[in-house]
């Protein structure tokens, strides 16, 4: 694609000529096509548009200045597929087949703007052509998914044109390993993983530990419900995980390290593996890396589709070829780890944030968020909320901020109810702690925590029993069943949450359920059981009142859950058109014409058929 | 050495030492299922919990695997630890409730009811403490048995669920099982042992003289070849089982006092 020839680098003033060499055959004023090939405007079928823009390309001749270009996530997949033509950032969604000739002619050759393809801000109805008036992307702060959307993740070129590989350079010329992590240290970088450990710490740890060899590992076995951001990183820019990687792995002592990715992501296993290819070529990994005496290598391990392996100890054993369960942490992994040798694993978002913070300095970094908690998180948005998608915000923004400025609100106009955090073994916090700051810590203390980035956002049909049930029932599936808590405990904790949302609960089944996670938060193994009641307990303490709903009414507030409500037909609404009678399938609706129908009770086994084939809404929930 | 505070007692541990270790060592009683000497510490049974001070405040811990490596203070009889211990004993009587050999335990623990209904399955009170599994493995050298599924369909179980053919039938993960849920069973006209719930069957050596078992055959082989004995003097004492063995000993030394005199 360059014609560079691909030679190893042998010093960072090879690697540096190549980056300029790379930035003088750019014509300033070409144009690019950027398709977001992320997973949700690849599910709208974006490979498709990339191919046709491509085409275009070609059909165009070589006078024309213009490429076309797949890219990484772009963050606002509620309205994919997204295509950015640069320079000018012109910012198109929804794009569908037939309209790339008319951006190609249009914008591309012509320098307009297709006015129908433009964002629509549904609060104002203003258009806007260019991704900074986004309401969606203002308040965003972007480092770890700072080039995607920008470069091409299957070209190291593309990396290193936009500046990728300076802050490799930088520690090999001359810092030492204390000074890396101190530089760490000073960003004030906790783990994005979901734990939130001082990073710098555990470098430190590993480094000083006894014992060699020394590994490196990049988890990259994302499970939770609704969660992409490692993905979206790992295929948007694999280059950085591998560049934030090397620089650990020089600091800490390692020449090997591993990226651990889970299988359902084919996607990211083959950009991390071209990306490793790629960066082999060049003598950026490998023996003497960049001429010097450093020596470092990446393997990839696919996952086998167990959600507890993103716990580090069992990842480790599923690395070592052993079953993933867990073990005890007393002994440390950073002492102990694979193989029993010291071993520093990180997540995917947390490499990927240390060439930024190598090249900016960490000051800079510590420059944003709050007191303890420092830079940006990535999360993915989803559930009822407008603009669902893909956002890095820096630390310290409410969560409002996120749901109403960036996620845009609540779907269908309706009522904030809840935002999960954490992935299943977080919590869900209500409407009156919107204003409370995402950070670490505050959201532990909320009952929830920050995991490693997944936020759900409910409305107000949303039965919070039934979400805590959910949780429940995902957990005890995925535990492991190697330590009596977690396999027993949530068995017996997900009987009762199955008793309250059949209306069968008797009272005092709250009280068991608060027995039952203290038990698990004390004695269970690993981290997956001592969390995995979060979500009864954050329901417990915001909606004590659903619960008794359910237990001492019989009732369902949010009418979810089926048996706990009734269904009614509202006799202003009805329109007596009979189409609700001749549905039921109990008979147990009657009516005459211009008469408002009514239903048996009796009969009625609460299918919900007359609720959906009602075209009046005539038929209530109550 | 680093001295370990249990509930107000102090002991002096070797480093690296075990907080169990240290109970015993003071004479302290803590209950254990998973736990053995002669294999590796799993921590999967959580039953002996134990709460840990960490100065402002206190974790709890399994006592079978925290390694003592500087003085520290342990409560083994605090009400959270008592707590978290039967927690786990109800939860394990109500996977296991006929086992008598856990009832037995739990009323030691003060335990002797368990608040819970059965909701899972288990194969004949298996508490899934694993370590059958373990002493096939790190003792015998076999691994003939090990976990299979994940979660409440957590079993132990030989390969694709059928009799294993590296089971030797020696019968250890039945010796170690602390709630009596692996049987060794003798099918005498068949001349097998068979180790249950597995299915696995090995064949037995008989005495030549009164047809009891001696050992299984599998087992014989591999004590041949580690036993620094002649082979074929060892072969001759597989012949007889123990009893018999002793009885022809008493004959032949009858033989040799009748001759002296």
């Amino acid at each position: 694609m360059t014609g560079l020839g691909n030679t190893r680098l042998c010093g960072p003033a090879d690697l540096e000529r190549m980056r300029q060499e790379l930035l003088s055959r750019r014509v300033p004023s070409a144009k690019s096509v950027h398709v977001c090939t992320g997973p949700g405007c690849a599910a709208k079928g974006s490979p498709k548009l990339y191919e046709l823009f491509c085409a275009a390309v070609s059909q165009a001749g070589a006078d024309v200045q213009v490429q076309a270009k797949a890219v990484g996530c772009h963050g606002l997949c509620e309205y994919g597929p997204i295509v950015l033509v640069q320079p000018g950032d012109i910012f198109y969604q929804r794009v569908e087949e037939p309209d790339v000739a008319e951006i190609f002619r249009e914008t591309v050759l012509g320098g307009r703007l297709v006015e129908h393809l433009l964002y629509e801000n549904p609060a104002t109805g203003q258009k806007a052509d260019t991704v900074d008036k986004i309401p969606f992307y203002k308040v965003q702060k972007r480092i770890a998914l700072a080039y995607n959307g920008l470069i091409d993740p299957t070209s190291i070129e593309d990396y290193i044109a936009a500046g990728g590989y300076t802050a490799l350079p930088k520690v090999l010329n001359g810092m030492g390993s204390e000074q890396i992590i101190e530089e760490v240290e000073r960003a004030g970088l906790r783990g994005r993983g979901g734990g939130g450990f001082p990073t710098a710490r555990k470098w430190r740890s590993c480094r000083q530990a006894q014992g060699s060899p020394k590994y490196v590992i990049c988890n990259g076995d994302e499970g939770d419900p609704g969660a992409f951001m490692d993905r979206a990183i790992m295929e948007g820019n694999p280059h950085s995980v591998i560049e934030g990687m090397l620089i650990g792995a020089y600091a800490i002592g390692s020449s090997q390290g591993y990226i651990y990715v889970r299988n359902e992501y084919p996607l990211s296993v083959e950009r991390l593996k071209q990306a490793i290819e790629q960066a082999r070529e060049l003598g950026l990994l490998g023996q003497n890396i960049l001429g010097s005496s450093f020596a470092f290598d990446i393997r990839i391990n696919r996952g086998g589709g167990a959600f507890v392996c993103g716990e580090s100890t069992a990842l480790m054993a599923s690395l070592e070829g052993r079953p993933g369960e867990p073990r005890a942490k007393y002994i440390h992994t950073v002492e102990s780890g694979l193989h029993g040798k010291p071993t520093n694993l990180n997540n995917v978002e947390t490499w990927a944030n240390v060439p930024a913070i190598i090249n900016r300095g960490g000051e800079w970094f510590a420059s944003i968020g709050t007191e303890k908690s420092k830079g940006t998180k990535v999360f993915s948005l989803v559930g009822k909320v407008v603009n669902s998608g893909l956002v890095e915000v820096p630390m310290g923004i409410t969560l409002r901020q996120i749901i109403e400025q960036i996620g845009g609100g609540i779907r269908d106009g309706k009522h904030f109810k809840a935002v999960q955090t954490g992935g299943p073994s977080g919590g869900c916090i209500p409407a009156e702690h919107l204003d409370a700051r995402v950070d670490f810590d505050e959201l532990t203390k909320l009952g929830s925590m920050m995991g490693s980035g997944g936020m759900i956002v409910m409305d107000e049909d949303t039965c919070m029993v039934k979400v805590a049930r959910y949780f429940i029932e995902f957990l005890q599936k995925e535990s492991c069943g190697k330590c009596t808590p977690c396999r027993e405990g949530l068995a017996q904790m997900l009987h009762i949450l199955n008793r309250i949302t059949a209306g069968e609960a008797e009272v005092g089944d709250v009280e068991e359920l608060g027995v039952l996670a203290e038990l698990l938060e004390g004695t269970a193994l690993c981290a997956l059981g001592k969390t995995a009641a979060n979500p009864v307990i954050s329901t417990i303490r915001y909606f004590r009142d659903e619960y008794d709903a359910h237990i001492l009414d019989r009732h369902c507030p949010a009418k979810e859950c089926r048996g706990l409500f009734r269904y009614e037909i509202d006799p202003e609404a009805c329109k007596a058109c009979g189409i609700c009678m001749k549905n039921c399938p109990e008979d147990a609706i009657t009516g005459e014409k211009k008469v408002p129908h009514v239903i048996n009770q009796e009969k009625c086994t609460l299918c919900g058929t007359c609720w959906e084939k009602c075209p009046f809404t005539a038929v209530l929930k109550v | 050495m680093p001295t370990v505070t249990i509930d107000g007692c102090k002991v002096e541990v070797e480093k690296d030492a075990t907080i169990l270790d240290a109970a015993k060592k003071a004479g302290i009683w803590i209950p254990t299922l998973c736990y053995h000497p002669a294999v590796s510490s799993d921590a999967s049974c959580r039953l002996c919990m134990v709460e840990l001070d960490r100065g402002d405040w206190r974790q709890l811990v399994t006592s079978c695997n925290y390694p003592v490596r500087r003085d520290i203070v342990v409560y083994v009889s605090s009400e959270r630890a008592q707590r978290a211990r039967r927690g786990v004993m109800e939860l394990l009587l109500a996977r296991a409730p006929e086992s008598q050999e856990l009832k037995v335990l739990a009323e030691r623990m003060g335990v002797t009811e368990t608040r819970y209904p059965k909701v899972t399955e288990s194969q004949r009170n298996c508490i899934l403490c694993g370590l059958c599994v373990q002493v096939c493995d790190e003792i015998i050298g076999q691994a003939a048995i090990s976990f299979a599924g994940r979660g409440v369909d957590r079993t132990v179980a030989a390969p694709f669920r059928q009799p294993s053919e590296d089971c030797i039938g020696c019968g250890a993960c039945a010796a170690v099982c602390p709630v009596g849920t692996i049987k060794v069973r003798i099918y005498q006209d068949q001349q097998e042992v068979e180790i249950s719930p597995f299915k696995s069957r090995a064949k037995l050596l008989v005495c030549q003289q009164c047809g009891a078992p001696v050992v299984s055959v599998p087992v014989s082989e591999q004590v041949l070849d580690k036993v620094e004995m002649n082979r074929e003097e060892f072969r001759e004492r597989l012949r007889l089982c123990p009893r018999c063995r002793q009885l022809q000993t008493a004959a032949q030394l009858g033989a040799i006092m009748v001759q002296k005199k």
